[in-house]
């Protein structure tokens, strides 16, 4: 009220979070500037330089940014249905008329420019998402409700990989840290995270072995749950008795026919008549849960197989193996990740200093202004420079979930945590891969990794943000 | 409220994840930045290249100042595919300009075109001449790279000079200082003394990108050395009697030794067969050398230094010496020889000549009966109690004329020679044998080994009337006032020098008076002396040997000479020996129709040509 125009524009922005994006960008650009710089070439600000395009996309950046404030906090609202009916019908586009770029087919030519609409669709989902679940009768425990969640998360997700492009795909999947903000029930994330595990240890583990944990997991973490120990030790015991003595029976009579396996899990099997007949008796209904929990274990383990092996691409199952320490290849799969190491290992404390990364400079880290921008910090910024970039983004996260928290609405806070779950599923997943915690997949570290339409589409998902948080502020401010 | 409350909670455990996900990124930085020092060392291994500059190598001399060996410039034509221009890249035109065949051409590129970065060899041993003109044409992606090989303008002494090659694995295990693809000198002069004309090997250190192109020096250079040439040699050898003796010894087998008496200066060394050294260079290299290898008189096998011949009548003047310094013979002594000399059913042969004679006309009509009666002397020398006992008193005589063991000169792949000992005797006689089983010792026959420079030491010993300086074929090295202490050092045989005079008139008389073998050794005014040799063996013929030095006083140049089968030692050796000394001494030859003659004649050697 006290003054119109652009005055109000900025009021109530959180300018911490402005303060964070800007210095991020800012480091982004030094960053690049030094992973790209190439004296033999043009001038130092020809445009054929990629920290030119940069500084040039920041200047797009800003202006978009100050569009998306100028826009009242309720449009988001308004459309956010229709963004993501667009979103859709982009991805669907680029499906069919799309450029194929390193083996993904996600990006679209725009005359000089190529855009990928997957950055705005993640803006798009968000947005939806918000929507969906700030509706006045949602209720996350309602089946049906959480349906239409799930209906607008797996959409685009499909497109995504079909596009395949299956790292930006998974990042749709982060939004599960927005629904359990939202209070979903910790049960289904039991899950997912056996689903995550077992599909890590399936290749790590021989079926005997993994068959052995699971038997274990279960029983034990049972006896934790109903506090009975000597029983569960007894089943334990009679389960190890009875398949040696299945096994031996069976070599006796047919010798060959039935490995140590099948006899584990045939007894196995059997014995869970028994177990449900006790839980029945002694009215213990969890112990239904954990049996449920075995059986899909059981039916998994097969499936991580098939997925491994039929719908995972070559490059993908040679990265995922690589990481897992399976095969080791300095030259082909590994190689990236390795002089990635050996870039950000190199730079020790204190870093060799600007321009003066030899790794970086002499080509040996690969899509070192994009995908493995980080390896510049690493090397030339040393540890106190990946510790600076790393506190940075851990703030901004902080701060957009303290964001989120302060909104009155579900709708902002939705979107905040979204937001915020994107930036950490991207950062983990990024440098977890130039650090060789994660296996490769091809996605920018958001506001640093060089790309106009990363860097356009992040900002436009952090200022929408900070709109939404902003108008709360004002609007409580006025009341 | 609880809905409230819910939230409040499962913000701060998604705020615990977000830490946990950021705790675990930050350890794994700070155990790859901090912890683990490996990667700085991998790191620099990516980035610093270090080139090794190769030196020259050092040029070697004859004694007159003239080259014997030169390192000639010469270029490497290397490629970089990706700076190639495949459109406008004129095969035809490459190839005319450069001399390179097509086809070679086109595979190169092929395999060049793999790695389309890195530079790739197309062809070596490119001359100068071709290189200025393949400059002119300013080929894409084409350039040359500087080197030296080795040239040698004199096209002699093949064996002698040697030749150089790569290191072989073994050689770089032994001396780690060398690197796979360097070159070593692998024989004569080039191996021994290889540490000098070798230099050192100076470093560049670049830092290089991801494909292994060069992008700058390493600290500016601060880290590089430039290479120091190898230091220059001058051989005794005189070029010029060189190649006169190599073609002397044209279609002969055999070897010629020829020394300066008053300091060991080797002037001449030819191992006959010999070869052209420049063929063992470039790009014919390997083909050349198959057919040395192939060649069946094996003219990679240097006679002159490792050979091991019966040195035949020769030997009779080392017998004569023994036999005067152990007083069993003196000059005046005659004995009787109607043509041999007989012991039961034991016969030594001999020509016919005057008799009976004495000592200096037994050397210079090489009378072999003379030297039976004398080796039987020394061995049954009643003061030694037995001829075996004898022996072992002779052996040490002849070992220390430099018979049965290395002369420790500086050339390589010196042979012993063989001198019998005791236990080989016992052994074959099974320990009964006396004086007159080793008869055929007497006249440098048996088991007798000796190498051409033992030979030539020998006529060198007998010049400087008792002593002899260690056969060397280096005068100086570049940046060293004197050569090895040994070879400045006078050796003293067992005979004292006061023994040698009548020997060294028998030499004399061969040469100059009636009845005498080496008639056809005479120069006039040069006081030539000579001892003919005719070793029998049982590959045909006898081998031909002459030992001579000249003038008789103050020699300038001993001279040994053998020639495998050639019959007398007077009907191929001594002529040879005479030219290469009135070649030396006169520095004409005045006998053209002897040297013809001699450079005709081709012998057939069942032997090798089998």
């Amino acid at each position: 009220m006290k003054n119109n125009g652009i005055g109000r524009l900025f009021e109530g922005i959180d300018g911490w979070t402005v303060l964070l994006y800007a210095v991020i960008v800012c480091l982004g650009f030094v960053f690049i500037t030094s992973a790209s710089y190439d004296d033999s070439g043009a001038g130092i600000f020809s445009m054929s330089h990629f920290y030119m395009k940069q500084l040039m996309w920041m200047g797009i950046a800003a202006g978009v940014a100050i569009v998306v404030l100028l826009i009242d906090a309720s449009f988001y609202h308004r459309w956010a249905y229709f963004f993501y009916i667009a979103g859709i019908a982009a991805l669907l586009a680029t499906l069919m008329f799309g450029r194929e770029v390193n083996g993904a087919k996600a990006w679209f030519e725009l005359g000089p420019i190529r855009v990928q609409p997957v950055e705005f669709v993640k803006i798009a989902t968000a947005l939806a998402l918000a929507r969906v679940m700030s509706t006045g009768s949602f209720s996350i425990d309602r089946t049906g409700d959480l349906f239409k969640v799930g209906v607008v998360l797996i959409v685009p997700l499909f497109i995504i990989i079909l596009q395949n492009d299956t790292g930006s795909g998974l990042v749709l999947a982060s939004l599960l840290f927005v629904l359990y903000r939202e209070g979903i029930n910790k049960w289904l994330f039991i899950p997912v995270l056996v689903t995550i595990v077992l599909f890590i240890f399936s290749f790590l583990f021989t079926p005997m072995t993994l068959l052995v944990m699971l038997i274990l997991i279960c029983t034990l973490s049972e006896a934790m749950m109903n506090r009975q120990w000597r029983s569960r030790v007894i089943y334990l015991a009679s389960l190890a008795l009875g398949t040696l003595l299945l096994y031996f029976t069976m070599f006796a009579v047919v010798p060959g026919r039935l490995s140590l396996y099948g006899c584990l899990l045939i007894v196995t099997l059997l014995s869970l008549v028994v177990v449900a007949v006790y839980a029945f008796r002694a009215n213990l209904r969890n112990i239904y849960l954990i049996m449920g929990l075995f059986f899909v274990s059981l039916a998994l383990i097969p499936t991580t197989d098939y997925i491994f092996n039929s719908v995972l691409k070559t490059h993908q199952q040679n990265r995922i193996l690589s990481f897992l320490g399976i095969v080791s290849d300095p030259l082909g799969t590994d190689y990236n990740v390795n002089q990635a190491k050996i870039a950000i290992g190199s730079g020790g404390f204190f870093g060799k200093g600007f321009m003066n990364g030899t790794q970086i400079k002499y080509g040996f880290v690969p899509e070192k202004h994009t995908d493995f921008i980080f390896c510049t910090a690493g090397e030339e910024w040393g540890f106190v420079g990946s510790m600076t970039v790393l506190a940075l983004f851990c703030a901004l996260i902080f701060r957009l979930m303290r964001m989120g928290e302060r909104q009155g609405e579900p709708f902002g806070r939705i979107y905040c945590y979204s937001v915020a779950a994107f930036m950490l599923f991207h950062l983990l997943v990024n440098i977890g891969m130039t650090v060789g915690l994660m296996p490769v997949m091809g996605i920018p570290l958001p506001f640093v990794s060089y790309g106009g339409s990363s860097l356009v589409a992040f900002t436009i998902m952090l200022f929408i943000a900070i709109r939404l948080d902003a108008t709360t502020r004002t609007h409580i401010a006025r009341l | 409220m609880s809905r409230q409350v819910d939230g409040v909670a499962r913000m701060r455990t998604l705020q615990v994840v977000v830490l946990i996900v950021f705790g675990v990124i930050a350890l794994r930085v700070a155990y790859l930045q901090l912890i683990d020092r490996r990667y700085a060392d991998i790191a620099r291994g990516n980035t610093l290249r270090h080139e090794v500059q190769y030196p020259s190598r050092g040029e070697v001399f004859d004694r007159h100042g003239e080259f014997l060996v030169q390192s000639r410039e010469c270029y490497d034509l290397m490629v970089v595919y990706r700076d190639l221009n495949p459109d406008g890249f004129d095969t035809l035109r490459f190839c005319g300009v450069t001399g390179i065949d097509s086809g070679i051409l086109t595979r190169r590129l092929a395999d060049a075109r793999m790695h389309s970065r890195t530079p790739h060899m197309v062809m070596g041993y490119m001359s100068k001449e071709d290189k200025l003109r393949f400059d002119e044409c300013n080929f894409d992606g084409f350039y040359t790279i500087y080197r030296t090989v080795r040239q040698y303008p004199r096209k002699v002494g093949g064996n002698l000079l040697g030749y150089v090659g790569e290191v072989n694995p073994d050689m770089i295990k032994r001396y780690p200082s060398y690197r796979a693809g360097e070159y070593v000198g692998m024989s004569g002069v080039e191996s021994a003394y290889e540490e000098e004309l070798r230099g050192k090997k100076g470093v560049k250190i670049s830092e290089v990108d991801a494909h292994g192109t060069i992008q700058q020096s390493y600290e500016n250079g601060g880290f590089d050395s430039l290479p120091v040439p190898g230091r220059s040699i001058v051989c005794t050898i005189d070029a010029e009697l060189q190649l006169f003796a190599e073609e002397l010894m044209a279609g002969k087998v055999g070897a010629v030794v020829a020394i300066e008496p008053s300091t060991g200066e080797i002037l001449v060394m030819v191992s006959s067969p010999t070869y052209d050294p420049d063929e063992l260079v470039g790009r014919e290299r390997g083909n050349h050398y198959m057919e040395l290898l192939r060649n069946k008189r094996n003219p990679l096998f240097n006679r002159s230094v490792s050979a091991r011949y019966p040195p035949g009548s020769t030997f009779k003047l080392v017998q004569g010496l023994i036999g005067l310094e152990e007083g069993v013979l003196h000059p005046g002594q005659r004995y009787v020889c109607h043509e041999g000399y007989q012991v039961g059913r034991q016969r030594v042969k001999c020509h016919s000549h005057d008799s009976p004679l004495d000592l200096r006309f037994a050397v210079a009509t090489s009378c072999n009966a003379y030297f039976c009666y004398v080796f039987r002397n020394i061995l049954e020398n009643p003061k030694y109690g037995g001829s075996q006992n004898g022996f072992e008193v002779w052996k040490e005589y002849v070992r220390s004329f430099g018979f049965g063991r290395k002369l420790d000169s500086d050339f390589l792949g010196e042979g012993n020679g063989y001198i019998p000992d005791k236990e080989f005797y016992d052994k074959r006689y099974r320990k009964s044998w006396n004086a007159l089983t080793l008869l055929s010792l007497s006249i440098g026959q048996g088991e007798l080994g000796c190498t051409p420079l033992q030979m030539a030491n020998l006529a060198a010993i007998v010049a400087n009337r008792g002593y002899y300086y260690i056969p060397h074929i280096v005068r100086s090295v570049e940046g060293q006032d004197s050569l090895d202490r040994r070879f400045y050092e006078r050796h003293y045989t067992k005979v004292s020098p006061k023994h040698f005079e009548p020997i060294v008139q028998g030499m004399w008389q061969g040469v100059h008076e009636a009845g005498g073998t080496s008639g056809v050794a005479f120069l006039p005014g040069l006081d030539v002396c000579g001892k003919t040799g005719t070793a029998q063996n049982p590959h045909g013929q006898d081998h031909s040997t002459f030992l001579s030095f000249a003038p008789k006083d103050n020699p300038r140049i001993a001279i040994s000479v053998y020639v495998e089968n050639g019959g007398f030692g007077a009907s191929m050796a001594a002529p040879i020996a005479s030219l290469i000394e009135e070649q030396y001494l006169t520095d004409t030859v005045k006998r053209p129709w002897l040297v013809d003659m001699i450079k005709q004649k081709r012998i057939y050697y069942p032997v090798y040509d089998k």
